[in-house]
């Protein structure tokens, strides 16, 4: 919470570059091999419907430029309803949580002693709590690609065909429907290497896989496993961004002689960029913080900690080994660190993004 | 001076307007049974309910041990605890000193009922009493022994497994040898408790210092000295060589054992319920082996789960609850509940009980656990372990015992390991907890 | 489509079925292990086809779970959840973009930052949080003494308990989880697209911000409040940690709650073919709303494409 004090709007952002090219137009900066007169065509039809005009000195990041001026009467109305369920059920249990951090209490809350950052020293003296940090990373690096790359080939493929789209759609989506202990145990189930079926496929390939004993089988499982379930999400907005694709402009681009895939990476894949950005965060976020459910139906975070990532060690040492101060100063680090991330993100990407088609 | 209230009830029920017409008092029992053994306590449940017309016990599923541990912190937190929760046996040390719970003992002494405290099973009384005095009422407890294949043993050539460690691996080796089944046995998913602890009492191996922590919050772990360093380089060489499977993840390391697949297999005696009705192979059961330079082995300790009591109710509510443990604690109660689950019970009087109405007869393996559990008195590397965040300690070494597993450990280093990371959990324990437990002395009344 | 390409189309097809096939497996070896007998379900491997016992084995389960109370539950903690959380985050998005005001970038890192200590990890304050909602008021009138200020106003010992309890409501299992930040995120990802034009054309018709909102917003916006609004049924119905900690009447429980009770733990039969056929029917009404809401992702599109 603490960490949320300095961010103020001038320190997220330098002042966005005015003139920030929309993402039409970069994608014709990045690929200067094609100068087909096609693809201009395609631009200058898109300027001429909608591309905002440029140079306004007040255009703030996140910003419609067309708005509705200044006034906080209105705007901090519409906030109400969310900001008041956040600070009732979001910022002051968080808080609280929290300041365990600084704590050693015991679960029931009789006895509790103010130790300074004793907790945080104690898990920066700790190599598991370090080898934890780097799985995590490769964990979300690589649920992140599979599932977002995963995501945008199912969904190119649904705008593509015309008969059965929506039984697909439906059969796509239905990972999200399964109970996340339902799903851990299916996919444990069918790779374990004793009696699951997908883990005799793999034998039989010559493939030698054995979760339970070999760190990074197990750590692929989860990275699996954790992707499987999420690629529903992307896919659905991946989906209902591509149906919002102009029909005209793709039409122009056909009649410039573009193909399907090229179509798709020139035209509609910048236009989705804000959703992308959208779905890579929201990925991000998801990896760090929403698959412990998986991690604990599919490995326990073993063999020997290989899959135990950060927020499955914060959720094993706060609500299983209730050791609430440790867990605490876990989740102020990871915060913090997710904060960071997130503020990279946003600060590389956002403005980067085309949002003004 | 005059006193005035204003309370305001913005929304929601108040739990206290109660019907009435109806007289009973109602009391919570939050419990972690789901599948068949939820629909047996709420047989249980209903039993108590029919049996008088003065209380209701509500039996409310919360869930795993774990969820409903955090589900009862929570709700004590929230000045709303249900009166009794059913607390898994390495929660001990936290509920004991948690300030939160009232001893049963006291209470059941205080309400005017007269249970024999001595009457109870001395691993599972010392398991669950501190300072002499019962704590939490034992409810569901266990204890691992050996299940075997018999038809496997029998083509194998040996009439049933050897009772030493030593002469039961040259039987697993020939088994599998033979080709009778594809490995001799299944790694137990709690296999800290069958295999390391149990094993420990058993074989008359200290696992911490001080009595096994009964003797103060000051214990350290010395498992790292014993046999436990050789029995995880036995089980790492039977994973090596296939004599072992690990089931992992995803189905219960039982099915292995129970489908034919394995030949033996270390489990809880619990088990009785499912591979009675289910199993359909030759199976028995025997006592679980010890090392050969051991002799007599001890007795084994206990695991399950008791109910503990929660301070901050009426008086009206603990006689509802004094009611219902002393139901729980009924020689009847205790062997009905034997026989319809796999565990024990948990005085003398119902395994008399049960024994003279030729219970063993027909079920001759579920009398190991209770002969298993009594053999010899218990000493201070048997009466049972007392650390503090014993589920934390457990992790710490299930992760290193694996660590062993995966090749990336030898066991002496895993289990130095083990005990040096235990033993700071067990230092943060004492730290928070120095000083506590006064409350439980008899003469403290 | 603009042109045929019929092979193209064929791959999609072939990559849509794989796509299909791997939703398909898990979920197929569900249904074998629900159409099993227990002593079926237990042998290894698990046979490759389905048993006879699958109506019986979802029969039982309907009954142990008592699904016919959980699933009312469970739709009206979900459509809660979808509901709530579709409102306050268009209406907080609507006002992070298309006002400008002092506290804006403020406003939309606070609500992002909910996203980052899931319910999980807050779960004992949260508890606390709702089994008295007036808690933080209390503080503060603690904190203020109004009651000393009453003592000496009036020269009466008063006490105040403010007492707001959800325990066991549904607002109680609602509220705390409308509390994150993914779909203020999705409408502010999805407002900045949305062309300046349109807003430039209402104030120039004289329209209200409101009207701008309800007349223009909303419509455009259909596609993406299907598409979250399915995303949200199957989070809201999937809840689980939550309401299994916060519920204490089983009349409350939620289908998810009911289907984990199903799940054999250690010392119990390994029931899983009734587990499993519990899982396939808690499936059912979130694939029924993907199916129903489907039909809305068209609509969006002829809106927006005008």
């Amino acid at each position: 919470m603490k960490a949320s004090a300095p961010i103020a709007p001038s320190s997220i952002w330098p002042e966005a570059p005015a003139d920030s090219p929309s993402g039409l137009a970069r994608s014709q900066h990045k690929s200067p091999g094609e100068t087909a007169a096609g693809r201009r065509a395609v631009t200058e039809r898109a300027s001429k419907a909608w591309t905002p005009k440029r140079g306004q000195p007040d255009r703030e990041p996140g910003l419609k430029r067309a708005n509705f001026g200044r006034g906080v009467g209105l705007p901090t109305l519409l906030l109400l309803p969310q900001v008041l369920i956040l600070v009732f059920f979001f910022f002051i249990p968080s808080l609280r949580a929290l300041t365990q951090s600084v704590l050693l209490s015991d679960p029931f809350g009789t006895t509790v002693h103010f130790v300074w950052f004793d907790n945080f020293k104690a898990l920066f003296a700790n190599g598991e709590y370090r080898q934890s940090l780097v799985t995590t990373v490769w964990f979300t690096v690589a649920q992140n690609v599979i599932t977002l790359a995963i995501a945008v080939v199912l969904a190119f493929a649904t705008d593509r065909v015309v008969r059965a789209r929506s039984v697909y759609r439906t059969l796509i989506l239905l990972p999200y429907a399964i109970a996340p202990a339902i799903a851990g145990i299916l996919w444990a189930f069918l790779f374990n290497p004793v009696v699951g079926p997908l883990a005799h496929m793999l034998h039989a390939l010559g493939i030698s896989w054995d979760p339970n004993r070999n760190p990074n089988d197990a750590l692929w499982l989860v990275i699996m496993a954790a992707s499987w379930k999420h690629i529903c999400y992307d896919y659905i907005f991946l989906v209902v961004g591509l149906l919002a694709v102009p029909v005209s402009l793709m039409e122009a681009a056909a009649v410039d002689g573009a193909g399907p895939i090229r179509r798709f990476f020139l035209i509609a894949l910048p236009m989705l960029g804000p959703t992308i950005f959208f779905l890579a965060v929201m990925n991000f976020i998801y990896g760090f913080f929403e698959t412990f459910a998986i991690i604990d139906a599919v490995t326990h975070g073993g063999p020997a900690g290989a899959t135990n990532i950060l927020v499955y060690k914060v959720f094993v040492d706060g609500f299983i080994n209730l050791d609430l101060g440790s867990s605490a100063a876990q989740s102020v680090l990871l915060m913090t660190f997710a904060l960071i991330c997130t503020l990279l993100q946003f600060r590389y990407f956002d403005h980067k993004v085309n949002y003004g088609v | 001076m005059k006193k005035m209230a204003f309370i305001a009830a913005l929304f929601g029920v108040l739990a206290l307007a109660a019907p009435a017409q109806a007289a009973r008092v109602e009391v919570q029992w939050w419990h972690a049974m789901s599948g068949v053994l939820g629909e047996r306590l709420n047989e249980l449940v209903e039993k108590f309910n029919a049996s008088q017309d003065k209380y209701t016990v509500v039996a409310v599923a919360k869930g795993n041990y774990d969820e409903v541990t955090n589900g009862v912190i929570a709700a004590y937190r929230a000045k709303r605890p249900p009166e009794m929760v059913q607390i898994a046996e390495r929660g001990y040390m936290t509920m004991l000193l948690s300030g939160a719970v009232v001893p049963v003992q006291e209470l059941l002494d205080q309400k005017g009922y007269k249970v024999d405290f001595s009457d109870f099973v001395k691993p599972v009384a010392s398991f669950w009493s501190y300072k002499g005095r019962m704590s939490a009422m034992p409810f569901n407890s266990s204890t691992p022994i050996f299940w075997y294949n018999k038809d496997h043993f029998q083509k194998a050539g040996f009439d049933k497994p050897a009772a030493t460690w030593q002469e039961l691996e040259k039987q697993l080796y020939a088994i599998k040898a033979k080709g009778v089944s594809e490995c001799g046995t299944v790694l137990p998913g709690d296999f800290f408790w069958s295999l390391l602890e149990n094993y420990s009492a058993i074989n008359n191996q200290p696992y911490g210092t001080l009595a096994n922590g009964f003797d103060g919050l000051g214990t350290e772990f010395v498992y790292n000295k014993t046999k436990v360093v050789s029995q995880v380089a036995r089980l790492k060489k039977w994973l090596d060589d296939g004599v072992m499977q690990i089931a992992g993840q995803g189905f219960s390391p039982e099915q292995l054992f129970t489908s034919g697949r394995c030949s033996t297999f270390v489990n809880s005696t619990a088990s009785h319920g499912n591979i009675e009705r289910n199993a359909k192979i030759n199976w028995s059961a025997t006592f679980l082996p010890h090392e050969s330079d051991i002799n007599p082995p001890l007795n084994s300790t206990i695991g399950g789960g008791a109910i503990w009591v929660m301070k901050g109710h009426t008086p009206e509510r603990y006689d509802a609850v004094a009611a219902f443990l002393d139901f729980v604690a009924q020689a009847e109660t205790q062997v009905w509940w034997h026989g319809v689950t796999g565990y024990v019970p948990a005085t003398n009087k119902a395994y008399a009980m049960a024994r003279e109405r030729g219970y063993y007869k027909d079920h001759p393996t579920r009398e190991i656990a209770v002969l298993q559990l009594s053999r010899g008195t218990p000493n201070d590397n048997s009466r049972g372990f007392r650390f503090g965040n014993f589920v934390q300690t457990m992790l710490a070494q299930r992760s290193e015992v694996e660590a062993v597993f995966t090749g990336q450990k030898q066991p002496q280093q895993a289990m130095d390991d083990a005990v040096k990371r235990g033993n700071e959990i067990l230092r943060q324990f004492e730290k928070l907890n120095a000083g506590k437990g006064t409350e439980w002395s008899p003469e403290a009344k | 489509m603009v042109e045929r390409a019929p092979i193209l189309d064929m791959i999609c097809h072939a990559i849509l079925i794989a796509g299909a096939m791997l939703v398909c497996v898990p979920l197929y070896f569900a249904f074998v292990a629900g159409s099993l007998t227990i002593a079926e379900v237990q042998k290894v491997p698990l046979p490759w086809l389905p048993g006879d016992q699958f109506l019986a084995n979802l029969q039982t389960a309907w009954v142990k779970a008592d699904f016919s109370r959980s699933f009312l539950n469970s739709i009206v903690v979900a459509l809660g959840i979808t509901a709530g959380k579709i409102v306050v985050s268009l209406l907080s998005a609507f006002a992070i973009t298309y006002f400008r005001f002092r506290y804006r970038m403020l406003a939309f890192w606070l609500i992002f930052m909910s996203l980052m200590l899931p319910i999980e990890v807050r779960i004992v304050p949260t508890f606390e949080a709702v089994a008295n909602a007036a808690l933080p008021l209390q503080w503060l009138a603690d904190m203020l003494h109004v009651v000393d200020l009453w003592k000496w106003i009036s020269g009466h010992d008063v006490t105040i308990a403010l007492e707001w309890n959800m325990v066991n409501t549904y607002p109680g299992l609602i509220l705390p989880l409308i509390a994150s930040a993914t779909a203020t995120f999705l409408f502010r990802q999805f407002f900045l697209t949305v062309p300046d034009e349109l807003c430039e054309a209402a104030r120039l018709d004289g329209a209200s911000p409101l009207r701008f909102f309800w007349s223009i917003l909303l419509p455009l916006s259909v596609s993406n409040i299907v598409a979250l609004a399915i995303i949200l049924f199957l989070f809201g119905w999937n809840q689980y940690l939550w309401p299994l900690l916060f519920t204490t009447d089983k009349d409350m429980a939620t289908a998810v709650i009911a289907l984990k009770n199903l799940i054999p733990r250690a010392d119990s039969e390994p029931a899983w073919n009734i587990a499993m056929s519990g899982a396939l029917l808690a499936m059912l009404p979130p694939t029924l709303v993907i199916l129903l809401l489907q039909r809305w992702f068209l609509k969006g599109l002829v809106d927006s494409s005008k």
